[in-house]
């Protein structure tokens, strides 16, 4: 007659695991049977005691009915906990409208974007790119660059003085004179910076401005390497499909001189109060370098040319992000500031 | 410049609308701001003639077939006169429809207008004359000419001869290949010599290089004629009599600035020009009397200053409504001169702003006879015989080689020769082609043109900006990155902006009374003074950016933001810097104000204070790579004593922090405390560059221990903390201050500071014995050091 006390004790746990009503009962089933002091431990101690030749039999269900167990219990535990998780999360509902925890981050200033955007493309270009002082010599800012006392020209920039001879700089472009001094060609830079003008503030003028100027000086670099580096710039700038437009203009520092504008994008042309009717939005100035400022830095203009352009940060900040007043830039309300993070 | 587009017509034939002509000036140079139709709005206003009138003022008006009562109050209504009258129905500029309205107890049938009321001008004391022979019932825009556009033309400083209506025309002349018209000049003179009745003496050629004079006699003074006065109005010239209309009707038409003298006021007819003398005086037109520097040029006669040459005219010699016989000087004067006797006076004249540019050497004759036939023929007058005319050394017209390939050189393209050279013409150059390279001769309007890349200019302005080939240079690689100044710049920018603080830019000006509120003396030499600042509230360049910063935070106090958490980055200035310019210094500038997060549900309600300065300037240092630094207590004349520190590495202090002292705070109306930080980025980029080296990571377990002193509130932390790591040596590996507290189970005057301890060795497995051992140890030494207790310790496992 065959032992039956294997088969017996694997449907007591089968019984109770099933009526188990969570995890923490089912360990207590788990305890009762396969612990140390656990029955079906205990049975398999015992087999010893039994006549040898049942044993292979009786131990053969034995660990059987042992296996069978450790299944069971294995699946009614995924079963329980499942059941005890879904509960958890049934009761301790989450409302997931209540906002995120958020890292705060500050901002960045727009000017401080937009300025680090065009001295991207033009690294990215090979412009190299330097500083220079704010506050100038009248010869730098000035004299150096075409532009002497008693000329008409001087009134296109009205200036801070600090002396005689001492200035706050009303552009960057004091810094082609002494980068093209200090170096020899070619060159090819950038000067991004603070300058000063004279102006009262009011939606549209500011004492204080940023410009990025450029320099490229070389043996045989022409208007055209002009036209297609800054229309490249503004493609890049304001998008791939922007419209530029040379303009013949007047600076004293450059012969030819041309400004630049883009097709208004607002108005795509047609005329409108951002681009006072005419279609066109201006960005910047430039032109080849007067051959009386190579003179001046001791180049030979038969030599080699140069070509240099200025542009206004606010002005494209202004444009980019359709700021009408810059003193906004200034003002530094914060809730102006974290506008454009 | 407001120019006439019937006017410019008149020079230039051209097919073109006005706008299609304003926009080939734009892209040639010459940029047209706007172009707009004279009057808008304006119709049915007819030519109609006051018939009469009756005591109380009722007209009866009429036209070519009709008759309409009026009722109009202007002071210059009068029988007999011809003027502007819009009947019912007419309409005015502004959208007004005239109607039959009652007046004073009259049916008014329309109107008897004004210059304003028609928007032809400003004059709204009278009603607008017209010529005695115009028409009858005669349309009014078409009568005056009124259906014109004006042209707002922006003359770039180089471009002189633009400023008249002659020069543009010439422009589109050559741009469009449209003939032009010079104005057809000729004088027809009397028999009196004008050798015999004046005389011109220039003593100072130098600033004088050319003087003529004409006479003109038997003149009577009037109003201009209406198409003389029309045409005035329409640029914005307001018509005052028939000499003085002429003189700014040839200034506008040829550009040159014409002065009419009243010949019986020069003492002997004689003009002498020369340098002021010494204590010179003079009352110009506008009725002020200026004191002349002896570097100004004079218009005199024998006895006394009778004009600021190129400037303005003397009262003393002024034609008035009795003048008779006019003296007209047409001149070239020193640009340089002009220029520094108008800003010296404040005195910015329309002739001044024209000589300053520099006038028409010898264009200067054609507007004398073109002037003096114009007086003659509306005063009434006779121009004397021969023209006063001192030129004693003539300029010579500039010759300049041009190279075609200089042109596509300079470039990147060239037009043909037959091209260039008819550019060149159109726009008055002589073209010699004679020689090789051609010689181009540059016509005396054109002072601008002085060697070759100008040449360059004209042609490519003209051929077309648009034809230039778009290419970019080429050349060789070079390495390309930010400068060290502008990448530790923007690391320090990004550092701060992650950290949750936002990026301001302030003007950077100062006001010397918030100087001295922060304890600055305005007037020290080191600061930088602007001569001539646009207030004295913006007139001193920071020497910190602190007070900018407080501005931020002024501002947005005061539109209800009471949180900030600020920073700038930017320069400082102090005098003594190389070459007499300034002490520049790139500087990173914090204020800390309110609370300390942003507001949210899971946000504490915890407010900034000293240590959130402190911590963002470390955040600083350590976006540079500082990692060892120290703190020394330091005193500041806005900051709480006690409440601020220096930061310093290798002994040389980088930065500061602190709090705002209540003074300064209440100054600048904050509503609480403010923290501030401030730190050379220039000193910090001076430091000897981190190296980074790669350390082991460890292999053995660590284990971890946590011990609280009970300690006064005047002994650093930082002197407990060094004296645990030096007893801790080798084994201990970090030190953290966990806690801080002081209040309730903690004696008054004291706080208890908590540390965690980690104990690790690189070779081996530290037993619990050791650890124990080495953590009493530490306890000992500091508790004996110190004369402070631990408070509590909690062992955890590791
Ligand atoms: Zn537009």
């Amino acid at each position: 007659m065959a032992d039956k006390r294997a088969s017996e004790i694997l449907k007591g746990a089968r019984g109770e695991a099933a009526r188990a009503k969570s995890s923490a009962d089912l360990e207590q089933v788990r305890v009762k049977y396969l612990g140390r002091q656990g029955i079906l431990t205990q049975f398999l101690r015992s087999l010893s005691s039994i006549p040898v030749a049942e044993r292979p039999e009786v131990g053969r269900e034995a660990n059987l009915a042992k296996a069978e167990i450790e299944t069971l219990l294995g699946e009614r535990l995924a079963e329980l906990k499942a059941a005890e998780r879904r509960h958890a999360l049934e009761s301790q509902r989450v409302d997931l409208t209540l906002p995120g925890r958020r890292p705060s981050p500050g901002t960045l200033h727009p000017l401080t974007l937009v300025q680090d955007e065009i001295i991207e493309i033009f690294l990215g270009l090979g412009f190299a790119v330097a500083e220079g002082p704010e506050v100038e010599s009248d010869f730098y800012n000035f004299e150096a660059l075409n532009i002497p006392r008693d000329h008409p020209a001087r009134d296109m920039q009205d200036t801070f003085y600090l002396s005689e001879d001492v200035l706050l700089r009303t552009h960057t472009s004091p810094m082609q004179i002494r980068i093209m001094k200090a170096m020899r060609p070619p060159l090819r830079y950038i000067f991004p910076g603070r300058v000063y003008r004279r102006d009262i503030a009011d939606a549209s003028h500011s004492p204080v401005f940023h410009q990025v100027e450029g320099l490229a000086v070389d043996r045989n670099i022409s208007m055209g390497d002009l036209k297609g580096t800054l229309e490249l710039f503004a493609r890049e700038m304001f998008g791939p499909r922007t419209t530029t437009r040379f303009r013949p203009s007047f600076f004293p520092f450059t012969e030819p001189s041309a400004e630049v504008d883009v097709r208004c994008f607002l108005c795509g042309g047609e005329g409108c109060r951002v681009c006072k009717q005419s279609g066109w939005l201006e960005i910047l100035g430039s032109g080849m370098v007067h051959p009386q400022v190579l003179r001046n830095v001791g180049y030979d203009p038969e030599e080699v040319t140069g070509w240099a352009f200025g542009m206004g940060v606010e002005r494209i900040a202004m444009l980019k992000y359709g700021i009408d007043d810059i003193r906004l830039f200034f003002e530094n309300d914060l809730r102006f500031l974290t506008q454009f993070a | 410049m407001k120019v006439s587009y019937r006017w410019l017509k008149e020079s230039v034939a051209t097919d073109l609308s006005p706008k299609a002509v304003a926009d080939r000036l734009t892209n040639a140079g010459i940029e047209v701001a706007a172009a707009a139709p004279l009057v808008s709005g304006l119709s049915g206003v007819v030519v109609g003639e006051v018939e009469a009138i009756d005591k109380h003022g009722v007209c009866r008006v009429a036209t070519a077939d009709r008759h309409f009562t009026v009722v109009c109050g202007a002071p210059n209504v009068a029988v007999g006169v011809r003027a502007a009258f819009a009947p019912p129905g007419a309409a005015l500029p502004g959208g007004q429809q005239v109607q039959t309205t009652r007046k004073r107890g009259v049916l008014s049938e329309g109107m008897l207008c004004s210059e304003k009321e028609l928007g032809i001008g400003d004059d709204a004391d009278g009603i607008l004359l017209l010529a005695a022979d115009a028409p009858l019932g005669s349309d009014l825009v078409t009568s005056l000419g009124l259906d014109d556009w004006i042209l707002e033309v922006e003359v770039t400083p180089n471009r002189p001869d633009c400023l008249s209506v002659v020069g543009v025309a010439r422009e589109i002349a050559a741009l469009t290949g449209a003939p032009f018209r010079f104005p057809a000049i000729a004088v027809k003179e009397g028999d009196a010599d004008i050798v015999a009745l004046a005389a011109v003496e220039v003593e100072d050629p130098d600033l004088c290089p050319r003087y003529a004079a004409r006479l003109i006699t038997g003149l009577t003074v009037a109003p201009s004629p209406p198409w003389l006065a029309q045409r005035l109005r329409a640029v914005g010239l307001r018509p005052i009599n028939n000499l003085v209309d002429v003189t700014n009707y040839v200034l506008w038409e040829l550009g040159h600035p014409l002065h009419a003298f009243d010949s019986d006021t020069l003492a002997q007819r004689k003009v002498i020009v020369r340098r002021a003398r010494p204590g010179e005086r003079l009352t110009t037109l506008d009725g002020q009397e200026r004191e002349l520097a002896e570097s100004m040029l004079l218009i005199t006669d024998p006895e006394r200053a009778i004009a600021l040459a190129g400037v303005m005219g003397g009262a003393n010699t002024e034609v008035t409504a009795e003048t008779t016989s006019v003296l007209l000087e047409s001149a070239y004067f020193n640009p340089a001169s002009i220029r520094r006797t108008s800003k010296r006076l404040g005195l910015a004249t329309e002739a001044a702003y024209r000589f300053e540019r520099g006038a028409d050497i010898e264009g200067l004759r054609e507007a004398l006879d073109r002037a003096a036939q114009l007086m003659a023929d509306l005063g009434g007058g006779t121009v004397a015989k021969g023209v006063l005319d001192v030129y004693p050394s003539p300029r010579p017209h500039p010759r300049i080689p041009l190279r075609l390939e200089r042109i596509q050189r300079v470039i990147g393209i060239c037009p043909p020769r037959e091209e260039v050279v008819r550019i060149l013409q159109g726009l008055g150059f002589a073209v010699d082609e004679a020689k090789e390279p051609p010689d181009i001769v540059v016509p005396s309007f054109r002072r601008d043109v002085s060697m070759e890349d100008d040449l360059a200019e004209e042609v490519i302005r003209v051929w077309g900006y648009e034809r230039i080939p778009s290419t970019l240079p080429g050349g060789s690689l070079a390495l390309v990155r930010r400068p060290a100044a502008l990448r530790r710049a923007a690391r320090v920018t990004q550092a701060l902006a992650a950290a949750g603080l936002s990026e301001v830019i302030t003007y950077g000006f100062v006001d010397p009374e918030r100087l001295r509120l922060l304890g600055w003396d305005p007037a020290s030499p080191e600061l930088m003074t602007l001569r001539n600042p646009l207030s004295q509230e913006r007139s001193i360049l920071r020497p910190s950016l602190v007070p900018g910063l407080l501005e931020v935070v002024a501002t947005n106090r005061h539109r209800q933001i009471p949180d900030v958490r600020c920073f700038e980055v930017g320069r400082v200035f102090r005098s003594g810097g190389p070459d007499g310019l300034a002490r520049e210094e790139a500087r990173v500038g914090i204020a800390l104000t309110g609370l300390r997060a942003s507001r949210a549900w899971y946000a504490g309600r915890d407010t900034v204070d000293l240590h959130d300065a402190k911590g963002a300037a470390e955040h600083v240092l350590a976006s540079l790579g500082v990692e060892e630094y120290g703190v020394r207590a330091s005193a500041s004349s806005f900051l709480e004593a006690g409440r601020s520190g220096e930061l310093v590495v290798g002994g040389e202090a980088v930065g500061w922090f602190g709090e705002l002292a209540l003074g300064p705070q209440e100054g600048y109306d904050l509503a609480g405390p403010v923290f501030l930080a401030e730190l050379s980025l220039d000193r910090l980029g001076a430091l000897p560059p981190r190296r980074v080296r790669y350390r082991a990571l460890p292999r053995f377990p660590a284990v971890q221990r946590d011990v609280a002193f009970v300690m006064p509130q005047a002994l650093a932390v930082e002197e407990v903390e060094s004296e645990i790591r030096q007893r801790g040596g080798a084994l201990l590996k970090s030190v953290t201050l966990f806690d801080v507290y002081a209040g309730k189970g903690v004696e008054s005057g004291m706080r208890s500071v908590a540390w965690s301890l980690t104990f690790q060795a690189d070779d081996r497995t530290l037993t619990d014995e050791e650890v124990n051992a080495l953590h009493a140890a530490i306890i000992e030494a500091v508790t004996k050091r110190f004369g402070i207790a631990v408070r509590g310790m909690t062992p955890e496992g590791g």
